[in-house]
């Protein structure tokens, strides 16, 4: 009895194993050894995942991320399918269809906005548009056809009226304004409007239109077309390079690896986006002149791209896989230390599991990152060039090109600027958004 | 120390060195001459032009009277923008200007996102964090030219009865505003996630854990302990920013019209002013690989881990 | 006599139980431990890695990082009850009255303040009067103790410049310099050299005796436990299989686990030809911990019962017990056999 009360003693966790035997009557079997099998299907391994579908889980529970890649999907359909479904082109100017708003007025509206404006102001002012019909309606009395160049005088000093009338006068906004009377979406010249009136299907222009009478949601649609294909040409370019350099450099070693990285070291202080504006300045003269030399395949992918986004390949292929050499060359040496995985594997060890395990998850994902990330900062860096009047040449266009044409009119334009704009930082947002998502997904050392 | 610093300077020489050669042998790259693109001159004329600036000369003689001139301070005359005046003149006239606006752009940003990313750390896993996310993320999203024009617009004029700012430059600390907003805001949001990221690492560390064993308060510990070894690493990403807010310069002088070094080179190279162009890219070259190795020394002054080893 | 054991009782943990709460499930880092610790007393946590024998030391001091929690049992330190503490009442007990050193002094202490700095900081954290040279002076003191010379120059210098076994005896100086009461050691000696791990192994003891304090010895080297505790618990897969006084853990071990690692460890009395038996197999995944006892399929004498439910604790001797179907087997048949000669004598 004496024995007993010394283990109550011993912590309230020493559970009386009469008490325990009883509850649970043993089964008769209980204390006969287990046998391999049994012990084996006990263990209740987790589902073994793979890196990959490790990372996608992780990817997939990351909402931020997730809905940046559906945008940048949406980017993307709209920006290769959306040219093929509006019946514009990028280059065509619409007569007619000048300097729209993404906004309109519907026929009777306008007429009752004239007439308001008429009635207060007492002299007529003349819609640009009515100016135009009016000036081409006298040149054909006269026999004479109107000129582009007489055209856009006109609108010039139609434009000019209307803003002075609009200092002293009422504009046609204050009288909408005053009759109640509401814009409606999307823009369409008075001639299409009466053509739908007529029954006839007319693609609006969602967008407005320029001061050249092209199609505003066609240009965005092209420019971010272009902005993709270069962002991500130039991540190729730059894994590509940056592969090839930094395993050349990491394999070699010693003397070689010596001078490439001395190498790296003065690309990676060079100063890159005053080399690619010079660069720029420079090749484009040269280019053309190539490009007026011959009608070659090469001669025509130089037409294709223009001089400038060619030297900004160039500026790309020389300068910019720095990072991206960097990171492989320390994982091929980091690889070249580990003697140990030689040593497994000659002593039999799986070489694919070795890969599987300690090759892919370091390096893999830390390059697959850099890649994707490169493509915004591409993205980015185009839009640049092409903002200061060095990217992309016309007649191709693009979203810093627009933003650029669209600055000088800034105050009556605004939208002009901010839908390219918008749609450039959307999609450097995403970009981004979803690289920092893929980051964290594919790091083996935030597994937790 | 002594031995990395020469070791550093050195590379800083051959850098400039060889962005001098790229920009000479660009220059020899270009098709034709540069007069050509004026009124077609004679071949008499062209002769003595070519005679006249040594065009006539091998490439390499041309290249070593080139980087000796350069050495010696002669960029060259301008042959378009300011027709024979010296290079370096127009370049020590503009400087000042895109100097002002980038030193305080990038000041606003140190002082403005250092601060942010560290509070983002503290509060990590709050709507502050969350809300310093968003706006860095977007921030490093937006193209200068975006960030420029929207202020541009929102705040001088572009809004009814909002006029804030002159939309034009013309020197008064007014006008200095809205540049030096629109500038630093890339290198603020930058800093500002790269602090975050230093910081968050740096409380990782396992001598965070030994300051939370001592039982030290949660101020002192992040703003002690994790602060001082987060800031070193953020002082590398200055240097990069110093090159990046340089080159936005160029963007934001063009949006806000200022008269600055910047949007004159562009307009010397929409005007193909070779020697200008040249000029510029050298000593904008030069400022950023020496502002570069000023950043690195200071990164290797601040960290005790090198400094103290020198002293003993 | 009960109040007398009380007194000398510092650190009581009952059936404690943190878990991390991850993505993929709720992971039982520690489930169920009990012990206590008296003053004057050493006890060693023994386990292998990811047995939770870190994570049980970091919730004593209050430390443990999210996604981790204690989410059952209590932990009491001199009466007190330490989970019921504010974050704030915990920071004036951390240094003060339980300090904990850690396995890696290479990256423990800030490489950018000096040795003096640091050491100060700990004191002046707890003793808001203590003025800046009379801190210093204690910290040169407490150098001196942990057998650091030419302390003055020490205090101005940085972590990098000191060596390994160097920093972990300042690591030491640092915990000790506000006389805690408990000290934890989470692998103290793991990073260091083999003499200097003997060196720093013979200071902790000597200051242990000089000071008073309980020290929880955290380690997976069944040789450092010898050397220093009293009493050994050793865990496995979170939970404790088996707990006892030092001897009866290295001469009469109850669970086949502790008999394992008994086995796994070079000895010096050992005849040249025995040859170390690892255990085979690897640990069990902690995210869905099976039913029964987590070793069973790595024992070798792993019986049904082992799969099914997880065994209770049996004593073995004073204050020995173990957690393994075996010992119950022994403990019912020696019961059967008292009951039957029980039976008998009534008969």
């Amino acid at each position: 009895m004496a024995k007993t009360k010394k283990y109550n003693k011993m912590g309230s966790l020493q559970p009386n194993i009469d008490d325990i035997l009883d509850w649970n009557k043993l089964p008769e079997n209980a204390f006969e050894p287990a046998t391999a099998t049994e012990k084996e299907s006990f263990i209740q391994e987790r589902e073994s995942v793979s890196y990959w579908k490790d990372a996608w889980r992780r990817l997939k529970k990351n909402t931020v991320a997730m809905v940046a890649l559906v945008i940048i999907i949406l980017l993307t359909i709209f920006a290769f399918a959306g040219p093929q479904i509006v019946p514009y082109t990028y280059k065509e100017q619409i007569r007619g269809s000048e300097a729209l708003d993404p906004w309109h007025y519907t026929l009777e509206d306008q007429q009752k906005i004239n007439d308001y404006i008429e009635e207060h102001s007492g002299s007529k002012v003349l819609s640009v548009e009515e100016a135009i019909e009016q000036a081409r309606a006298e040149a054909e009395a006269n026999g004479e056809t109107l000129s582009r160049v007489e055209e856009a005088k006109i609108r010039a000093s139609a434009n000019v009226k209307q803003e002075s009338a609009a200092d002293t006068e009422i504009t046609a906004k204050q009288a909408a304004k005053e009759l109640g009377i509401k814009s409606k979406a999307f823009g369409y010249s008075n001639r299409e409007l009466q053509r739908k009136a007529e029954g006839e299907d007319v693609f609006p222009h969602v967008f407005g239109t320029d001061d050249q009478g092209r199609d505003i949601m066609v240009r965005v649609m092209v420019g971010t077309r272009v902005s993709i294909i270069v962002g991500v040409c130039a991540a190729i370019l730059v894994l590509l390079i940056g592969a090839l350099y930094g395993s050349v450099s990491g394999y070699c070693g010693g003397v070689v690896d010596n001078v490439m990285q001395r190498i790296v070291e003065i690309i990676y202080s060079i100063p890159e986006m005053l080399i690619i504006l010079l660069l720029s300045a420079t090749l484009k003269p040269a280019l053309e002149q190539f490009q007026n030399s011959g009608d070659g395949v090469l001669q025509n992918l130089v037409t294709l791209l223009g001089p400038n986004l060619i030297s900004m390949f160039i500026a790309f292929g020389m300068l910019y896989w720095v990072t991206m050499s960097r990171i492989i060359r320390g994982q091929i040496l980091q690889l070249k230390q580990q003697e140990y995985v030689t040593a497994a594997r000659a002593l039999g060890a799986k070489g694919g599991r070795i890969i599987s395990r300690h090759l892919l998850p370091n390096c893999v994902g830390q390059i697959v990152t850099t890649t994707f990330l490169q493509i915004p900062s591409a993205i980015f860096l185009e839009s640049f060039l092409s903002f200061l009047g060095v990217g992309v040449s016309a007649p191709l266009t693009s979203l810093g090109s627009m933003c650029s044409e669209a600055l000088s009119g800034l105050t009556s334009y605004p939208y002009r600027l901010f839908i390219p704009a918008a749609i450039l930082s959307l999609m450097i947002l995403t970009l981004n958004l979803f690289g920092d998502g893929l980051r964290d997904a594919l790091d083996p050392k935030l597994k937790k | 120390m002594r031995k990395y610093m020469v070791r550093r300077v050195i590379t800083a020489v051959i850098t400039l060195l060889v962005v001098a050669c790229i920009t000479f042998f660009l220059m020899n790259a270009i098709p034709g001459n540069p007069w050509l693109s004026e009124k077609t001159p004679t071949q008499a004329t062209i002769d003595a032009l070519n005679a006249k600036y040594g065009l006539d000369q091998p490439l390499f003689v041309q290249l070593g009277k080139y980087l000796g001139n350069l050495v010696q301070g002669d960029f060259g005359t301008s042959i378009k923008m300011q027709k024979n005046r010296p290079v370096l003149q127009i370049i020590l006239e503009m400087f000042p200007v895109s100097a002002k606006v980038g030193i305080l752009a990038i000041l606003w940003a140190v002082v403005v996102g250092v601060p942010l990313g560290c509070l983002a750390a503290y509060k990590r896993e709050t709507w502050i964090d969350s809300l310093l996310r968003v706006v860095c993320t977007v921030g490093i999203s937006m193209p200068g030219f975006v960030v420029a024009t929207l202020l541009l617009h929102t705040l001088c004029g572009g809004i009814e009865g909002v006029k804030l700012f002159p939309a034009l430059f013309d020197g008064t600390p007014g006008s200095y505003v809205l540049p030096c907003l629109a500038l630093g805001f890339y290198p603020m949001c930058y800093l500002s996630r790269q602090t975050r990221t230093a910081m968050l690492d740096s409380i990782n560390q396992e001598y965070i854990k030994t300051a939370r064993a001592k039982g030290l308060k949660n101020g002192v510990i992040v703003f002690k302990h994790a602060l001082r070894n987060a800031l070193i690493p953020v002082i590398t990403y200055l240097g990069p920013q110093i090159a990046f807010t340089l080159c936005g310069g160029l963007v934001v002088e063009t949006v806000f019209s200022i008269p600055g070094l910047g949007r004159y080179f562009i307009q010397s190279i929409q005007n193909r002013d070779y020697p200008l162009i040249m000029g510029t890219t050298i000593f904008l070259a030069a400022f950023i690989i020496v502002m570069n190795l000023l950043v690195d020394v200071c990164y290797k002054i601040v960290d005790p881990r090198i400094n103290l080893t020198r002293g003993n | 006599m009960e109040q007398e054991r009380k007194a000398e009782k510092l650190l009581e943990v009952k059936d404690l139980q943190v878990s991390f709460f991850t993505p993929a499930g709720e992971v039982k880092a520690v489930n169920g431990i009990t012990y206590d610790l008296n003053y004057n007393e050493v006890m060693g946590i023994v386990g292998e890695s990811g047995s939770g024998k870190s994570v049980e030391a970091y919730s004593i001091i209050g430390l443990l990082q999210s996604p981790g929690k204690v989410v059952g049992g209590s932990i009491t330190l001199e009466g007190e009850d330490m989970l019921a503490k504010t974050a704030n009442e915990m920071i004036s007990i951390r240094g003060s009255q339980v300090a904990m050193i850690f396995q890696n002094p290479m990256t423990c202490l800030n490489p950018v303040y000096t040795i003096g700095n640091q050491l100060m900081e700990a004191l002046r954290a707890h003793n808001k009067d203590v003025s800046k040279e009379e801190a210093a002076k204690r910290a040169m003191t407490m150098l001196e103790q942990v057998g650091i010379n030419n302390v003055e120059k020490r205090m101005k210098q940085y972590p990098h410049e000191l060596s390994g076994g160097m920093r972990q005896r300042v690591m030491i100086a640092m915990g000790l310099i506000c006389h805690p009461k408990l000290l934890i050691a989470d692998e103290p000696t793991t990073a260091l050299d083999v003499t200097i791990q003997a060196q720093i192994l013979e200071l902790m003891k000597e200051l242990q005796k000089k000071n008073h304090m309980g020290i929880i010895f955290i380690t997976h080297n069944l040789g450092v436990v010898a050397e220093i505790c009293d009493k050994v618990s050793v865990m496995y897969a979170g939970k404790m299989v088996e707990q006892g006084p030092v001897d009866d853990i290295f001469y009469h071990p109850g669970h086949p686990y502790t008999r394992g690692l008994l086995r796994s460890m070079p000895r010096v009395d050992a005849e040249s030809y025995e040859r170390l038996i690892p255990i085979e197999g690897t640990p069990v995944d902690m995210l869905n911990p099976p039913e029964g006892c987590p070793f069973a399929p790595r024992c070798e004498q792993a019986m049904k019962i082992c799969l099914q439910k997880m065994p209770p604790y049996i004593e073995l001797g004073e204050n020995h017990r173990a957690a393994c179907w075996l010992c119950v087997q022994e403990h019912m048949k020696s019961q059967q056999n008292e009951n039957e000669t029980e039976g008998s004598k009534n008969e």
